[in-house]
């Protein structure tokens, strides 16, 4: 890691233009747990951090409105025992509170959640490894393909990448429509979920729709009756303190015993939060039973392409999803 | 092999016996904070850029010059010689190096220390005593919930914000919220049965 | 005087432990301290060309940047790392221009700040000339060798097993896996008080005087081998490190102190593993389950260099009455860091093996997998013929089948469903290892003033040996552990023998003892009433004497004076299992209950039952301690431990603690631990046998079978995942 400066700013304003004064290598940072990592790995190599963690008013929970807004700076544990998203909305909450630990929850935020990047063993081992990256060091290659590729992603990959989508809390978001607001030194701007995340295509090290210098301040996320009738499932190699293996959220919208509209994401297997329209068109209108869910979970790998270790992946998200479907339902008898 | 004929034998005094063993029990008692502050006072030149952090530690006011891209944890090793957090992965994956700042717990290892400016952290070193152990430390030395040790300072740390969490009302409860405290040595069940025992004398934060 | 039986006592050094204040090695407080940090090779074999260090050298605090130029006089000893104490074996990173496996260090940085010796190292950069590999033991280019490592066999097993009623021909496979004690393995080199002194948590504290000492070209008396606390060794820290002399000799050469504590990603490639290995076992047996016939075939991965033995073949012959046998362990080189030994290092594989292939043999016999294994015991060993020194084993399956409620099990896989639809399975299995000791040097101290000092060979790393010493201690001399002080893992102090092979306690527990009863006896004759019943220290004060001091050698069964000649130099000298009248082992029966999600194929042991024949318990609390310890490495190994190479670019890939899965809190269920407690007199004066490795030895046999008879599905791989019950 290579010495750095380092500033706290107070004000979004503030964030900005320390970030256009220092100029090359500077990033904002928040928690600190993705960056400082990648730090530690020699992944990243800022030469300028600006703290944002303490932007005023950037740790705001406001649940009384319209929408549920999150400010970028709440903490994750924070966000996931909040009442409101604990009673109406369990697939928020969950998907905090069963991301990394406690510990981590207390220091990461929100807003730096939706931008951790990659677990990919080929990506994070910068040092020892020097393995092939496209995401890491682009036009190198990726070790991935062709290689050990258990934990890599099944939909959405390229010919340039497989690494998967790492989050819980972004798989929740993109389920629930959620909308990222935005600042920057052009001013505030909202990109729905949907158009935040890239997919890897012939420029994997592109991740995220945010340019540099602009700043996530918040997350607004619709407020639908579907709320109280989800989950998120999350299935990984051990029963706490790992990333997924396949994960699924899901909010169910009724009329009556019918499904009006079902919200499905998934994580673990995809190269982005996945929003799985094709098991949601199939929901929509049905009575919930086994066999239903796990058609709309088969349906939700169609597309689905695996490599050499992690084709079981296809089965295990398609029934991660239909439990999860089995367990949204139940919540609306 | 030697034995007591080889020795010259001294004439000594109760008292002196007395004496003896006041000393060694004072000795014995010497706190690691007082290397803490001999060494704080020493401290090492910092490199690179540097930035000033004030902050309180164990109730202590501080004040630190330190290089900006050091992490929280070497700040407290390193730098002030409290050496009770650990150091069992540097990434947040291990949870040894448990700490509190303003009560709640965090990975000191993946904390920037340059963070902690204007809060409270607290260590190991400030929980409890020699002759007042805090409940949760009680507890696990009752349980055995500890083999090599060098992870309990960070499980004590999580212990007992688990606790004030909320998190320590079922025993899942706190199998979940203490799975980011790893034990190689296996002491989980031990860990949770002191959790059980020590929660109802620590008060909700 | 007779031993207590199953004392219960508070670890001795767990208030020291919670309260943050036991100082391990890479905590000690050391003036004018500088941070070493070092570079990994990012190649898997070849010649290192030439090394740029102009940007490290300008990195601010940089105070020096070492590589193999500087450490060219460094020797290769049977005290280096992968020797295992073999001339001619073992391999000393950064000594020449070569690289023989990815991550070894290459280059050394020593700075002021620990932050600029990290900078400093990533500013390092080699070029490096790199040569073709091999990583894989399956790999063509991997190097079989041509002799098995050892053979056992007893009677004509294959036509037994030719005949036999059932037959069992199954393999097995067993990955590799890594120790990762939490505390990462780490140097200090300091001189104080004249002599160089070495701090790292090892459980070999002699090799850092005398091996270190002559790998330097140094007198052993200049050197000293200081481990004050280990943070977890589990075999990982029982001998020299890659690092440890390039630490010793930078800070020789700087003539200040120096600390390096090793990366977890780095100690991936840099410290010892328990290697790869495949198994083929064949059992046979007559219509009644009686064993006609074993044949067991191990293989297992080493490195190019190294002098680890293979020795999958030394327990299983020993669990049961085999008719007949016939064992062979085989090595195949490759191109890797040396493995090494981890908590029942070829116990664990082979029980996971053979005790599979038992629960194979019982379904084919139409038998209850307690019952074959009754129907099967023997108090004698089947190879050498001999009694073993002590044998509860069948009291183990007894005792642990009524705890676990065997009864409810049923013979046909997935019969037990719980009520929210998971199946239910239970499963057994038996473990054993072996009665090993070793000599020890033990001075101990009585003063008038009731404290107490004893400076003995072994090393705590969370087993509880200093329990053991106080226990002993306290039986004799009635000591109040508050007033004792305990100095181990310190050559300073006492010779130290290397702390590992469960011959901790067999070993400390005598050696305490016997120094007790002599310093007993000696007061007895100075006071003149060998039986009195006042505190020893008042009856010393009495004879107006300050101190009472008796040094003991104890030297283990079977050995002689030489051993502690051996001691003294740092070579191990250890005996077992086989003894001239008995082969001594301690035995354990697991019980395992799991449940299966059937959707996800999710694993969850619910509980697991252990009971122990260790001899005589020590301090049932940490004993206990030590057998659930032992029972989550058994969970962890089943379920989810692997270290994973690609064999493209050799390594260990997932080389963290999020990506090699170790068991966290939530995957821990109940564990209960109860043992048979009769203490074993035959092989010591203390009665005891080893606990730290059996504890471990079964138990992912026992989840594996368990597992099997929760779902049916014969997994014959480890760590089972969610892709093997889909």
């Amino acid at each position: 890691m290579r010495s750095l400066s380092y500033v706290r700013a107070r004000t979004v304003r503030e964030a900005t233009q320390a970030f256009a004064t220092a100029g090359e290598g500077a990033r904002y940072i928040a928690g600190g747990t993705t960056l400082y990592d990648l730090m530690k790995l020699g992944v990243e190599h800022p030469a300028h951090l600006i703290d944002i963690a303490s932007l005023d008013g950037a740790d705001r929970i406001d649940t009384g409105g319209d929408v549920l807004f999150f400010g970028a700076g709440a903490l994750m544990a924070d966000v996931a025992e909040d009442d409101v998203v604990r009673h109406d909305y369990p697939i928020l909450a969950e998907s905090l509170s069963k991301a990394a630990s406690q510990q981590l929850r207390n220091m990461a935020t929100v807003g730096g959640n939706i931008l951790q990047r990659t677990r990919c063993p080929y990506f994070r081992n910068g040092a020892i490894g020097a393995y092939p990256c496209n995401k890491r060091e682009p036009g190198s290659g990726c070790a991935a393909i062709g290689g050990l590729d258990r934990s890599q992603a099944v939909l959405g990959i390229s010919d340039t990448c497989t690494a998967v989508s790492p989050g819980d809390w972004p798989v929740a978001l993109t389920a629930m429509d959620a909308t990222i607001e935005i600042q920057g030194p052009a001013g505030p701007r909202s990109v729905p979920i949907a158009e935040f995340y890239r997919l890897p295509g012939g420029t994997p090290h592109l991740e995220f729709s945010i340019e540099g210098g602009e700043i996530v301040t918040g997350i607004s996320v619709p407020k639908t009756e579907a709320g109280k009738n989800s989950t998120y499932l999350k299935v990984r190699d051990r029963e706490s303190y790992a990333f997924a293996l396949a994960s699924a959220a899901v909010a169910l919208a009724m009329d009556g015993d019918r499904v009006r509209r079902a919200h499905i994401a998934l994580g673990g297997v995809a190269t982005r939060p996945w929003r799985a329209h094709e098991a949601e068109t199939l929901l929509n209108g049905q009575t919930i039973d086994r066999e239903i869910a796990l058609a709309a979970g088969r349906s939700a790998f169609a597309d689905a392409s695996a490599g050499e270790h992690n084709a079981f992946k296809i089965e295990l998200g398609a029934r991660t999803l239909a439990d999860a479907i089995m367990t949204a339902g139940r919540k609306t008898q | 092999m030697s034995g007591p004929h080889d020795r010259q034998s001294i004439e000594i005094t109760r008292r002196q016996v007395l004496e003896a063993g006041t000393i060694v029990t004072m000795s014995g008692m010497l706190p690691v904070a007082a290397e803490a502050q001999t060494s704080s006072s020493q401290l090492p030149p910092e490199n690179g850029s540097t930035v000033q952090v004030s902050f309180q530690i164990n109730g202590q006011p501080s004040t630190l010059e330190i290089d900006a891209r050091a992490s929280l944890l070497d700040m407290l090793r390193e730098r002030l010689g409290l050496v009770g957090a650990k150091k069992g992965c540097d990434h947040g994956q291990c949870g040894a190096c448990t700490v509190h700042i303003d009560g709640r717990r965090v990975a000191s290892c993946l904390t920037v220390a340059a963070k902690v400016d204007g809060r409270k952290v607290t260590t190991i070193e400030g929980i409890g005593s020699a002759d007042a152990l805090h409940p949760m430390q009680q507890a696990f030395i009752d349980h055995d919930a500890l083999q090599c040790g060098y992870c309990t300072p960070g499980q004590i740390m999580a212990a007992i914000a688990c606790v004030k969490e909320g998190h320590a009302s079922t025993p899942e409860d706190i199998r979940e919220y203490m799975s980011g405290n790893i034990c190689r040595c296996g002491a989980y069940v031990g860990i949770v049965a002191s959790i059980e025992q020590a929660a109802p004398q620590i008060e909700r934060g | 005087m007779t031993q207590k039986r199953t004392v219960d006592r508070p670890r001795i050094d767990a208030h020291e432990k919670v309260l943050g204040r036991a100082l391990y090695a890479a905590d000690q407080p050391i003036p004018g301290l500088l941070h070493a940090m070092t570079v990994p090779a990012t190649i898997v074999t070849g010649r290192i060309e030439a090394i740029d260090l102009t940007a490290a050298m300008n990195v601010q605090g940089v105070v020096r940047v070492f590589t193999h130029e500087d450490f060219s006089q460094i020797k290769t000893t049977p005290a280096s790392r992968g020797a295992y104490g073999q001339p001619g074996k073992g391999y000393q990173p950064m000594t020449g221009p070569v690289v023989r496996h990815r991550g070894e260090p290459v280059v050394l940085v020593v700075a002021e700040t620990l932050e600029a010796a990290i900078e400093g190292a990533e500013a390092v950069k080699v070029r490096y000339a790199d040569e073709a590999f091999s990583a894989a033991m399956e790999d063509d280019r991997a190097g079989r060798e041509p002799e098995p490592e050892s053979e056992l066999s007893t009677g004509d097993a294959e036509a037994a097993f030719a005949s036999a009623n059932h037959r069992i021909d199954v393999e097995y496979l067993h990955p590799q896996q890594h120790h990762n004690p939490i505390e990462l393995i780490s140097t200090t080199a300091a001189f104080e008080d004249g002599e160089l002194r070495i701090y790292e948590g090892t459980q070999a504290a002699a090799a850092f005087a005398g091996g270190l000492a002559g790998m330097m070209g140094l007198d052993p008396t200049q050197l000293r081998g200081v481990s004050p606390y280990t943070g977890g060794g589990f075999g990982q820290k029982n001998g020299i490190q890659e690092q440890s002399v390039l630490v010793a000799s930078a800070a020789a050469l700087l003539n200040r102190p120096v600390k390096l504590v090793m990366p977890r990603n780095q100690l991936f490639h840099t410290a010892s593993y328990r290697p790869r290995s495949r198994h083929r076992v064949r059992l046979g047996a007559d219509e009644q389950g009686r064993l006609l016939a074993g044949l067991y075939e191990t293989v297992q991965q080493n490195s190019r260099y190294d002098g680890f033995g293979c020795e999958h073949g030394a327990n299983p012959p020993r669990m049961y009455g085999y008719g007949s046998w016939l064992g062979s362990d085989r090595v195949v080189r490759v191109d890797t860091q040396t493995p090494g030994h981890q908590r029942a290092p070829h116990e664990h594989p082979s029980s996971f093996a053979t005790e599979c292939a038992m629960d194979e043999l019982a379904e084919a016999v139409g038998m209850d997998p307690v019952e074959l294994r009754l129907a099967n015991d023997t108090q004698n060993d089947p190879i050498t013929g001999k009694p073993f020194s002590s044998r509860h084993l069948a009291d183990c399956l007894r005792r642990g089948a009524k705890l676990v409620d065997w009864s409810r099990r049923m013979r046909e896989p997935r019969a037990l469903v719980a009520e929210n639809g998971d199946l239910i399975g239970l499963g057994v299995a038996c473990g054993s290892y072996k009665g090993s000791m070793t000599p020890a040097v033990t001075r101990l101290r009585l003063f008038a003033s009731g404290r107490c000092e004893i400076a003995t060979s072994g090393h705590e790393m969370g087993q509880g040996i200093r329990n053991v010493i106080a226990a002993e201690l306290t039986d004799v001399l009635g000591i109040d552990p508050e007033n004792l002080e305990i100095r181990i893992g310190d050559t300073g102090h006492a010779p130290q023998h290397l702390t590992a092979g469960s011959w901790g306690t067999g070993s400390a527990a005598p050696a305490a003892r016997s120094a007790a009863m002599k310093l007993r006896e000696e007061l007895g004759l100075l006071t003149g009433s060998a039986l009195s019943e006042e505190p020893v220290h008042v009856q010393l004060a009495r004879t107006r004497r300050p101190l009472l001091e008796v040094t003991v050698d104890t030297i283990p069964l079977g050995k002689d004076g030489q051993a502690i000649e051996q001691l003294r130099r740092g070579i191990p000298s250890t005996t077992g299992p086989e003894y001239p009248e008995f082969m001594a082992f301690s035995w354990i029966a697991h019980f395992a209950e799991v449940r299966v999600e059937t959707s996800t194929g999710r694993v969850r042991v619910r509980r697991v039952v252990s009971v122990v024949d260790c001899g005589r318990v020590m301090n049932r609390r940490t004993a206990q301690s030590q057998v659930q310890g032992g029972v989550v490495w058994g969970i962890g190994a089943a379920l989810r431990e692997a270290g994973e190479t690609d064999p493209r670019f050799g390594g260990v890939l997932n080389n963290d603690l999020a990506e090699y899965v170790l068991p966290v809190n939530a995957d821990i269920g109940a564990i209960d631990v109860d043992f048979i407690d009769q203490p074993d007199f035959k092989l010591n004066i203390s009665g005891v046998k080893g606990l730290g490795e059996v504890a471990m030895v079964g138990a992912s046999a026992a989840v594996v079978n368990a597992v099997y008879n929760a779902t049916g599905r014969r997994v014959r791989h480890l760590p089972i995942r969610i892709e093997d019950l889909l």
